[in-house]
């Protein structure tokens, strides 16, 4: 994993369908803490991540890793940066380790097992996702955690139909992930119950 | 995620939606049985119709199996994740353009001299119908499938993507049928069959890169 100290929204404006969602946002977000994105429905908190992940761009503004703009180097951006949106990009059709294998191809079978172990999908390896509930899901989704090295993690509402057991096991390792020394950036409506999270207050 | 990673999950993809292959296959079969019956199934009027008949029900095949060629990536958020792999876009579409046409394709391929057999076909016109076949699916592949990453956030795209891409057909349809025209009348056909394979190159060419465009603009 790549080691940061600091990532900077410097005067970030996004439109969204000529709605204003935020005007010169500007934090700066240090590596080995979580951050939480704050608002009521509707006042951008996906669309800023989006921002961030590089999905979409702002209509100002910038955003710097250290002291590089991102938008300059891309590539570099998403080798260190994973994204998981609203839509987590897992497929129905496949069971649950070809999706691993497509998103995680450098991950070996050990790791693949453990992983699978403390998420409890270790029965449903090669069962396909469409078979299992929406909870399930989610966590072969939230895998990827478990098996990929980024240092920055940007989690669109990572806790959603995830039960109780779910959101320890996610929580430990959003704490792993910064005593690593990695950046989380997450929105939730629900309160963290471990970990203290900074916010990021988007209003409308 | 890798290309390779990417193509193996995109081949398991296609393996379990075998289904829409062979709805394909058994909808290019309906249309070439149902066009004799309806018109006229003499031998005369079929052997010169053959190579039209079977360009029509080719086209419609993969119009029709084309229209949701991103439409479940762009449901279940996978759009999204190849844009920010960091791998080049035109290239993850150009792979899984080339796999969807190994499937429709081949089949439509293998099915063709049983096909102008049925047809009276006239010998001398099997193999030049068998290379425009060879030569032009894959441009519409390509070309639809632009029209297909531009629609793929609308509900109703399906008419939409028709009136964008049969415009873009039309030449390589009509190239393709003149090909076998040419043939049975002991005409050389090469020039037409050069311009197909021009066709292709250009298409090759801009279509994952103009794929990729409307993803992005898709996307957001």
């Amino acid at each position: 994993m790549q080691s940061y100290v600091s990532l900077t929204l410097s005067n970030i404006s996004i439109e969204r369908g000529e709605r204003d969602l935020c005007k010169g946002l500007s934090v700066v977000a240090q590596f080995g803490r979580l951050y939480q994105i704050v608002g009521e429905n509707g006042a951008g908190k996906s669309s800023l991540l989006k921002v961030i992940a590089g999905l979409l761009r702002p209509i100002e503004g910038d955003i710097y890793l250290d002291d590089r703009v991102i938008s300059a180097a891309m590539n570099q951006w998403s080798r260190d940066c994973l994204y998981l949106g609203h839509q987590d990009g897992v497929k129905k059709l496949l069971t649950v380790e070809e999706n691993i294998r497509c998103y995680c191809p450098k991950a070996s079978a050990e790791n693949i097992h453990t992983a699978l172990a403390q998420l409890d999908l270790l029965s449903y390896q090669h069962t396909p996702v469409k078979q299992l509930s929406a909870g399930q899901a989610k966590r072969v989704a939230l895998s990827r955690l478990w098996l990929s090295d980024q240092a920055i993690w940007l989690l669109d509402e990572p806790f959603s139909s995830l039960d109780v057991k779910g959101r320890a096991l996610l929580e430990d390792k959003l704490e792993q992930q910064l005593i690593r020394g990695g950046l989380v950036i997450l929105t939730t409506h629900q309160a963290l119950l471990r970990i203290d999270a900074q916010s990021i207050e988007l209003t409308l | 995620m890798t290309y390779f990673s990417f193509l193996r999950a995109e081949c398991c993809l296609v393996w379990r939606r075998k289904q829409n292959v062979v709805n394909s296959v058994l909808f290019f079969l309906l249309v070439i049985v149902l066009f004799p019956l309806g018109i006229d199934a003499t031998p005369m009027f079929l052997s010169k119709a053959a190579s039209g008949i079977i360009w029509c029900a080719a086209a419609l095949a993969i119009l029709t199996s084309i229209d949701s060629l991103f439409k479940e990536d762009y449901h279940d958020g996978s759009l999204e994740q190849w844009l920010i792999s960091g791998l080049s876009v035109p290239i993850l579409v150009l792979i899984k353009m080339t796999l969807h046409w190994l499937f429709i394709a081949l089949p439509l391929l293998l099915l063709s001299p049983i096909l102008s057999e049925v047809l009276y076909l006239p010998d001398n016109s099997f193999w030049p119908l068998f290379l425009s076949i060879v030569l032009a699916t894959p441009s519409l592949f390509l070309l639809g499938g632009i029209g297909s990453a531009i629609t793929v956030s609308l509900r109703q795209g399906g008419v939409l993507m028709l009136l964008i891409v049969l415009p873009l057909y039309l030449p390589i349809i009509i190239f393709a049928t003149s090909i076998t025209k040419a043939a049975q009348v002991g005409l050389p056909y090469d020039a037409p069959l050069a311009i197909l394979a021009a066709i292709f190159l250009v298409s090759l060419v801009v279509s994952p890169l103009m794929t990729a465009i409307s993803i992005k603009a898709s996307v957001n």
